[in-house]
């Protein structure tokens, strides 16, 4: 075997080369892992937001809340049904709530987007214990405070604690406080009494959606048939996690092959900056080549010892732009979500998967990208190569 | 054999290298135009909206809808042409789910006269305008989902419930990119009869054509501050306004295929910068010889940059040579025919190419200049005295 410190130290002998190299394979690799990120935030904000023993009561044919209307006597006898749970105090364990799209202005001021805005009843921190107001206090019952997601806090114009935004003309509305849920999409909403939305959306004798948290995740399909064979509820259901999935569908189908595009692109272009120092490298040493084989040294030290350098070299590249993606886990993205047209913001989240995938990604790089150069020189004649 | 042609001579010296720059730049190139593109085309709704439309919804939220009388009123305003309205159907196919389209309830005769750039023959108007189930189709939608004049097609409604039937009375095309080819539209009075007493005669939202371009913001005005003292109030704007609002949903995404753009370029940059440096390196020896020979330092310079320059060129035009089949015809027809609805023309702009050719010489030349100016400066003695 040939000493992996002659690797190393040639590396560090053309130190501009490999920098820029290393760099590029660097860059290539940062695009590669936030992408990855992009993607693993989109599933945990919505991934977050369902959960496997709730199911989703909608009107038949809708297919996200905003769109569905439920009339509350059918509502009542919904949350009644013998599968779902019922809490200490007698009560069902069960949610229905209003939902609407607010278009409002950005805080930048530039444009406007869409925000979904959810009319909650009192109890609805019992039924979803994972949500918490983490600055200021929960809305009053029956008023016109709100409270908002901590991922939209701030991007809108009165949308922060203190603040007042207008979900109605002449109907202003109070930010009191900002709740938090793990980075799922209840983070991109604002949340205001039950019927002040209705008021604002012109929903009366509605709810949007009813959900309900089962006895066990494997009710699921008892009390499926039991609503859904009802012909005069006319409503579906689904598993919350499955609802949620649905959603995203659309917007995480293009991400994906946005994603897949740019790693198939960006590979090839980091491959063949891979080989062209590998090939200058091997070319410049022909005579090393031909002393080491002299000394000795067989065909496939040689192979190996040219492997070794590429994937050191792409990986050193990989290292830093690993080390650099972390640092997107700081900035939020907003995307629209094609099914409700609305926001949702979320964070680019490194995993430990995602970084080790990364680096693989890189060593993987190296070792194709060196594999021909390594193979001519392993192939050199030595009498050429020291004659050269 | 002038001096620009020894420059561009260079570039065939290490055949191998070069073939593998050019590669690694033509994939760049590739990828920049295919990102520049995905913007461009969804842009185009706002490049090409119509100057002398104006859409007027719902103040508080585009899901929320209008009584119908709000259409006499706007017709009377004074700047206005003709109006129409329409209501977002959102239909689905049952026998294809995932296919998503636009649905619109419209009203045939004026829509047809405000939407002048919807081309349908004159044998389909007819047949739509009297048959009240009768529905025309854009071109890609009917490819897509295989649909013929004469056919019956079911859709089951995700806002209005339950299935309706259509009769496809027509194929329409488009002689302005301002219009959609995948869109679903049908009466809006076969709609409106079918529903609930309570649901009757509301409409999703108002386009209006104005007399004059330059007034069309003083309309809006005036539209709005009509409705403003009713119980519904309007937010008008140009069509252009109103689809640059939904390229502002869009604004992360754009945000983040921006900042892979410029990370394409410095991936460029580092390419073009490793090839240019390496060649310089083994070259350092003949720029000695040629000062010897009496040429200048600014000759040397002159050389190096010509090289860089020929090699930016060639690398930019193969990536165009290569970008129209993959990007134009291969990606951008699949998307134009299977994802219509969203990206209706995914075509390379003229000033995409020009980017990309240019960006390409740019920065061949950039990479080129600290090696230009270093084997400039060096002493003839120095030059040939080196040993690498």
């Amino acid at each position: 075997m040939v000493p992996v410190s002659y690797s190393v130290r040639n590396l560090m002998v053309r130190r501009t080369t490999t920098a820029a190299t290393a760099l590029g394979i660097g860059l290539v690799v940062f695009v590669f892992a936030s992408v990855l990120m992009l993607g693993a935030g989109l599933k945990r904000a919505m991934g977050r937001s369902g959960s496997a023993d709730v199911a989703i009561v909608l009107r038949a044919g809708s297919d996200a809340e905003a769109s569905s209307g439920i009339e509350l006597p059918a509502a009542g006898l919904v949350t009644a049904s013998p599968e779902v749970r019922v809490r200490p105090d007698g009560r069902s364990d069960a949610v229905g709530e209003v939902v609407g799209v607010l278009a409002l202005d950005r805080a930048g001021g530039e444009g406007v987007s869409n925000v979904q805005v959810r009319g909650v009843p009192d109890d609805v921190y019992r039924f979803r214990p994972s949500v918490h107001v983490v600055a200021g206090r929960a809305a009053a019952p029956g008023s016109d405070e709100v409270v908002v997601g901590a991922a939209i806090r701030g991007r809108f114009r009165g949308v922060d604690l203190g603040q007042s935004f207008e979900i109605k003309k002449n109907r202003r509305v109070r930010v009191v406080g900002v709740i938090e849920d793990r980075g799922s999409s209840f983070e991109s909403e604002v949340w205001g009494d039950i019927d002040t939305v209705r008021a604002a959306f012109g929903r009366e004798a509605l709810v949007s959606s009813v959900r309900v948290r089962l006895r066990s995740a494997g009710q699921l399909d008892a009390f499926k048939r039991a609503i859904e064979t009802n012909p005069q509820l006319g409503l579906t259901v689904k598993r919350e996690s499955v609802y949620y999935e649905e959603l995203a569908q659309g917007t995480t189908m293009f991400l994906t092959i946005l994603g897949l595009l740019i790693a198939f692109f960006f590979s090839a272009g980091a491959m063949i900056g891979a080989m062209i120092t590998m090939h200058a490298s091997v070319a410049q040493r022909s005579r090393e080549i031909g002393t080491l084989r002299a000394l000795g040294f067989s065909r496939r030290s040689i192979l190996a010892s040219f492997l070794f350098e590429s994937v050191v070299l792409s990986l050193a590249g990989g290292v830093a732009g690993a080390l650099a993606s972390l640092a997107m886990g700081l900035v939020r993205f907003n995307i629209v979500n094609f099914a409700t047209w609305s926001e949702v913001v979320f964070t680019f989240v490194p995993t430990p998967s995602i970084v080790a995938s990364s680096l693989l990604f890189a060593a993987l790089m190296g070792l194709l990208g060196g594999f021909f150069p390594a193979v001519r020189a392993a192939r050199m004649n030595v009498l050429d190569a020291l004659r050269a | 054999m002038n001096l620009a042609s020894l420059a561009t001579r260079n570039v065939g010296r290490n055949r191998f290298r070069t073939a593998l720059t050019l590669l690694g730049v033509a994939v760049a190139v590739v990828a920049f135009v295919m990102l520049r593109t995905v913007i461009s085309s969804m842009e185009v709704a706002v490049t090409h909206a119509a100057h002398d439309r104006i859409g007027i919804r719902h103040k508080v939220s585009f899901v929320m809808q209008l009584p119908r009388r709000y259409i006499d009123t706007v017709r009377q305003t004074p700047g206005v042409h003709s109006a129409t309205w329409a209501n977002w159907f959102g239909g689905k196919d049952p026998r294809n789910p995932r296919e998503f389209f636009p649905t619109l309830a419209v009203d045939p005769a004026s829509f047809l006269e405000v939407y002048d750039e919807v081309a349908v023959s004159p044998a389909d108007r007819e047949r739509w305008l009297a048959d009240r189930q009768g529905a025309i189709v854009g071109d890609q939608l009917a490819r897509l989902l295989r649909l013929r004049v004469g056919d019956t097609i079911t859709l089951s409604g995700t806002i209005y419930p339950g299935n309706w039937v259509f009769h496809v009375s027509g194929i329409y095309t488009a002689t302005r990119r301002s219009m959609d080819r995948s869109e679903f539209l049908f009466h809006w009075d076969y709609l409106n009869n079918a529903l609930p007493e309570r649901r009757r005669d509301q409409i999703g939202w108002i386009i209006a054509r104005v007399d004059d371009p330059s007034r069309a913001s003083g309309v809006s005005a005036a539209i709005d501050r009509t409705f403003d003292v009713q119980d519904i109030q309007t937010l008008s704007m140009s069509e252009r306004s109103m689809n640059l609002s939904f390229m502002g949903m869009m604004s992360g995404l754009l945000a983040a295929i921006n900042a892979i753009s410029g990370i394409i370029l410095l991936i460029l940059l580092m390419l073009f910068g490793n090839t240019m440096s390496m060649g310089v390196r083994e070259r350092t020896q003949e720029y000695g010889v040629l000062r010897a020979l009496g040429f200048l330092p600014k000759h040397i310079a002159g050389f190096i940059l010509g090289e860089a320059a020929a090699l930016g060129l060639a690398a930019g035009v193969l990536g165009l040579a290569l970008s129209y089949p993959l990007v134009q015809y291969g990606l951008g027809r699949w998307l134009e025919e299977n994802m219509g609805s969203m990206v209706p023309y995914f075509r390379i702009e003229t000033s995409t190419a020009a980017q990309a050719l240019g960006f390409s010489l740019l920065l061949g030349v950039a990479s080129a200049l600290i090696p230009a100016v270093r084997a400039s400066r060096l002493t003839v003695t120095d030059a040939l005295r080196r040993i690498d």
